[in-house]
């Protein structure tokens, strides 16, 4: 019988502590009695949840492996101590191990009460539905004046004491039989047929319909033809499988896409609910089994790849070529990172493409304002190479002006000025040279081994994503970032690459200095150990962990804590802080840059109604116009910021006919939803948004007489397309979301990581938004898949060249091998 | 008159803060409603010292200096969250400022309960002997469903509850001059 004891306080001379030390001895004929300390326990707190820590998420498996648990409390106050009462919250947010367990309840205080009424709250609290365990009535044991109760062995002294202690327990261990009973899983019958439900997914309902049989749930098809592809695949999967195979509705949700595991999950209750049976049953069954850690694995590599985004496939792809041996890992059961949600472009100079398109109206402007800035006010490593475009700037104006221009230097000055930034404090900062260099040197190269690697691009649109200052843009033919992931992996997959996801390094191995591999961890919570000549952390940026983003911050006058994120919830900093643990270097952490427009509750940049800038009408939750709606991603920030972050975009039935993301039923879903207002004036859209009508109004009536006018003297936009005149009115809900963050390690050209010496760390690389430097203080649109298809490959490119040479077993290391 | 609010989430994201902040905004003609905060303060271990550490020391300040306390609770498992309890065991253990401060309990739940359980812990902690509060008595403020009930300027929006509260803040005014 194994019982797991909880000491029930964090203090450390306790009563508790003794008395469960003295139980296990006692009855160690009887039990085995484990203790389980709650010192070390964070305050719960819902908005930082670390459930899946070491700490708790062991100490759940602990209690879920035990036939039974004996908790021994104190009495502060009437009540138990919040140790106690936080470790119990913990235990019943995320897991809920004590649920259905048979639960002995002891407790001691210094008085003589005995904690009598903090057992009985404690009771109390056992019967809640989220903690749910089974606790013995009666047997209560109350431990008064505990100082004077124990011997200097640790024994109780009083021998009555002892008996009744003995007495409670044998009790417990019969309890414990009897609340087997109630465990015993309940017989279930369905109303055998296919039934169609609809779960929740990403981009609204996805039909599902489940099959049973008298007893059994036979199969589970989803169809996800209308889901973005690659976000939730391993769902799909994984969800039905588990449902299946164990029959059960207690399933893990998928890290990462947790609102889809739910959907089906519900969906799949819905179901059982329609086929006549009560899915409370399924939902108390045991798990799937899953399979108990076993001993560490070891692997052996040639260069080892943090991170499953396209920085750290285009880095195993380019090791396979190099005919060394590769393994990949991914702490997140999909590969795909942040690559996944880009929009797709990605920018590359290529002039002889480019010059076959032609010129747009204002495009030679923006060319002659960069020829008039005065020299002096560009750095002096760039300045050579700025005579030497305006020099190519001068002769395309004066020649064939009415194609598109490009040249690597103009893609070079564009990601330095872009990128030049001054903080609150007053630190500037620019693209480091040599990074920015490299970047632009190599972009091309970068699209044309993507084409060479599977990943079609489309030669009919030269594109310019938002905020990219310019069109370079290469563009997928298909299904935008994942486009280049589908491509990557399974070229990585056919030649031999290893590929370990829900694997999360927790370590880098080092030896004399030189990084050596490293250690990380599995789905089954057993321990993986690569060994490699090279590690290249590709982990992403931190712009899904708001309390990282806070402490660099320099650059915004505030990152509220709710804000949301436009990441994929894997990208948390994670290989930064690999690289630091190692000496790592950083640069330009406090710079962040944030998509203003994004959904306020997920960051999402695609709901509502999305339209081109020259038809936004933004207003704040006054009702009234506070920027020029053309402004950069950073100024439309800053301005929501001041504004209290929330604000809407303001469109007519016109304006809604310019929205690039959505359809009419998408729209009508938002609508009811609630993420959308729609109304048929402009009063009732006013009152919808709680501001006041008469007051959004007369914003309106005069941004419509700026637009007859062709000029705006408040905020200086000039360019626009519509009026907000034609109902139905919409309103869109928008803030600004963490999207990209600069800074991180620092590295070198050939993507070496620096220490605080500026000294190369052996065997370390990094690559793609892992590392800082290159977009310093603001990044271009498109520039980031630029970044980790260029970086990715020149970081395998550099760790393969460098790896050791294989040591000669010519005749004198032979001999000197025998003199051992 | 000078109330303290004490905020009895740790959360991000409370509509037990919220209510504070809306009781603090309603009765500003009134009282003068000063909030407090759970979060954040480090955990309560019995130290050897019995010295309060700083955070807790300037909200024991703040409560001495008030007319009476309000505190809104959360409900977790049935019962008080931890991160309040772990204010209430430092302030018993170290300054006591709740020693016969008048104190009226509110609470906001998402459920349709309203925290009544936790309320029923909370008074029973507030009437141990090294708290020795004085809580008004008969007066439950409840409530439910608080993610429904405010709109998002922070305004409780049913009219019902607008009037008990101000019934219960007028009884409470009266209870703290008797007290003081």
């Amino acid at each position: 019988m194994k019982i797991i004891g909880v000491i029930g306080t964090n203090s450390e001379n306790s009563a508790t502590r003794q008395l469960l030390q003295f139980m296990q001895k006692q009855f160690a004929q009887q039990a085995q009695i484990e203790l389980l300390e709650i010192k070390d326990y964070p305050m719960f707190n819902v908005s930082d949840d670390q459930s899946d820590s070491d700490l708790i998420a062991g100490d759940a498996a602990r209690i879920e492996d035990a036939d039974g648990v004996v908790i021994a409390t104190s009495e502060h106050n009437r009540l138990i101590p919040s140790s106690l009462k936080s470790f119990l919250e913990w235990m019943s947010y995320k897991v809920h191990p004590f649920n259905s367990k048979p639960v002995m309840i002891v407790g001691t205080s210094i008085t003589k009460q005995g904690s009598a009424s903090a057992q009985l709250a404690l009771r109390q609290i056992f019967d809640a539905p989220g903690v749910g365990g089974i606790v013995m009535p009666g047997n209560e044991f109350l431990l008064s004046s505990s100082r004077t109760a124990f011997d200097a062995a640790g024994n109780l002294k009083d021998q009555g004491t002892v008996d009744f202690l003995g007495k409670c327990f044998k009790t417990f261990l019969k309890f414990i039989q009897v609340a087997d009973v109630l465990n015993t899983p309940e017989e279930i019958k369905y109303e055998p047929g296919t039934y169609a439900v609809t779960a929740t997914g990403h981009n609204g309902t996805v039909p599902m319909k489940v099959t049973f049989s008298e007893d059994r749930i036979e199969d589970i098809d989803i169809d996800t033809s209308g889901e973005t592809t690659g976000i939730a695949d391993t769902v799909w999967e994984r969800v039905p499988d588990q449902i299946l195979n164990g029959q059960t509705l207690n399933v893990d949700v998928v890290s990462g896409a947790s609102v889809t595991s739910r959907g089906v999950l519900d969906g799949v209750a819905d179901a059982v609910a329609l086929a006549g049976a009560n899915p409370d049953v399924l939902k108390k069954r045991p798990k799937a089994s899953k399979k108990v850690a076993a001993a560490p694995t070891e692997y052996q590599a040639d260069v080892v790849v943090v991170g499953g985004g396209g920085a750290g496939l285009s880095a195993a792809a380019t090791i396979l070529e190099a005919g060394q041996k590769t393994i990949l890992v991914e702490k997140f059961p999909a590969l795909g990172g942040n690559t996944v949600r880009a929009g797709g472009p990605m920018n590359a100079a290529n002039p002889e493409w480019q010059n076959t398109f032609a010129a747009l109206p204002g495009e030679a402007e923006t060319l002659k304002h960069l020829l008039e800035i005065p020299i002096d006010q560009i750095d002096p490593e760039y300045q050579a190479d700025f005579k030497q475009l305006q020099a190519q700037l001068d002769a395309y104006l004066a020649g064939r002006k009415d194609v598109l221009f490009d040249s690597k230097l103009l893609h070079e000055i564009q990601t330095y000025l872009g990128g030049k930034r001054t903080d609150l404090k007053g630190n500037e900062i620019h693209g480091d040279y040599q990074l920015v260099k490299t970047l632009v040197d190599n972009a091309l190269e970068s699209v044309k081994w993507l084409e060479k690697v599977g990943v079609e691009f489309d030669p009919s649109e030269v594109s310019m994503p938002v905020g990219a200052k310019w069109r370079r843009g290469h563009k997928p033919l298909k299904e935008q970032g994942f486009a280049y992931i589908s491509a990557l992996q399974s070229y990585v997959e056919k030649h031999a690459g290893q590929i370990l996801t829900e694997t999360r390094v927790t370590k880098l191995l080092q030896e004399n200095g030189k990084i050596v591999g490293l250690k990380a961890r599995n789905a089954d919570d057993q321990q993986v150990i690569i060994h490699a000549n090279a590690v290249i952390l590709a982990a992403g940026g931190f712009g899904a962990n708001t309390k990282m983003v806070q402490k660099y911050n320099t650059y915004w006058t505030k990152v509220d804590d709710d804000i949301a994120t436009s990441n994929s919830p894997a990208i948390t900093g994670d290989g930064i802080e690999l690289g630091t643990a190692v000496g790592a270097d950083l640069v330009g952490m406090g710079f962040t840059q944030m998509m203003p427009v994004s959904d306020p509750v997920t960051g999402e940049l695609f709901t509502g109604l999305q339209v081109p800038p020259a038809n936004f009408v933004m207003v704040n939750q006054q009702g009234d116009r506070f920027v020029d709606e053309y402004e950069s991603r950073d100024v439309l920030s800053q301005a929501a910021i001041d504004n209290g972050g929330l604000f809407y975009l303001i469109a007519d039935n016109n304006i809604k006919a310019t929205a690039y993301n959505t359809s009419q039923e998408k729209i009508d879903e938002q609508v009811a939803a609630g993420t959308l207002f729609r109304a048929d004036t402009l009063e009732e859209l006013a009152r919808q948004i709680k501001v006041d009508p008469a007051e959004l109004v007369k914003t309106i009536n005069k941004y419509n007489s700026y637009v007859d006018a062709g000029k705006d003297p408040e905020f200086g936009k000039d360019v626009f397309d519509l009026k907000v005149e034609q109902a139905p009115f919409y309103a869109t809900p928008r803030k600004p979301a963490l999207h990209h963050t600069m800074g991180g390690l620092k590295i070198d050209p050939q993507t070496h990581v620096l220490n605080e010496e500026g000294q190369v760390i052996p065997g370390l690389y990094a690559a793609g938004e892992v590392a800082g430097g290159l977009h310093a203080g603001n990044r271009l649109g498109g520039n980031s898949l630029a970044d980790i298809f260029t970086f990715g490959r020149i970081a395998a490119r550099t760790a393969a060249n460098e790896k050791p040479a294989p040591v000669e077993t010519d005749a004198t290391t032979g001999a000197s091998q025998s003199d051992k | 008159m000078k109330f303290v609010g004490i905020v009895g989430n740790n959360a991000a994201d409370s509509t037990n803060r919220t209510l504070l902040q809306y009781i603090k905004l309603h009765f500003a003609g009134q009282h003068e409603i000063s909030l407090c905060e759970v979060k954040d303060l480090p955990a309560f271990n019995k130290p050897a010292s019995h010295v309060a550490p700083a955070p807790i020391a300037e909200m024991s300040d703040q409560i001495a200096a008030a007319d009476g306390v309000i505190i809104a609770t959360p409900e977790y498992d049935h019962s008080v969250p931890a991160a309040l309890i772990n204010v209430l065991e430092w302030f018993a253990y170290t300054t006591q400022p709740l020693q016969d401060k008048p104190v009226l309990i509110v609470g906001a739940s998402y459920g349709a309960l309203g925290t009544s359980r936790a309320q029923g812990h909370l008074r029973t902690i507030l009437n141990a002997p090294d708290i020795k509060a004085r809580v008004l008595p008969g007066q439950e403020f409840l409530l439910g469903h608080s993610l429904q009930v405010f709109d998002q300027q922070g305004q409780l929006t049913d009219q019902a509850q607008v009037q008990s509260l101000e019934e219960h803040m007028a009884d409470f005014e009266k209870f703290a001059a008797a007290n003081r």
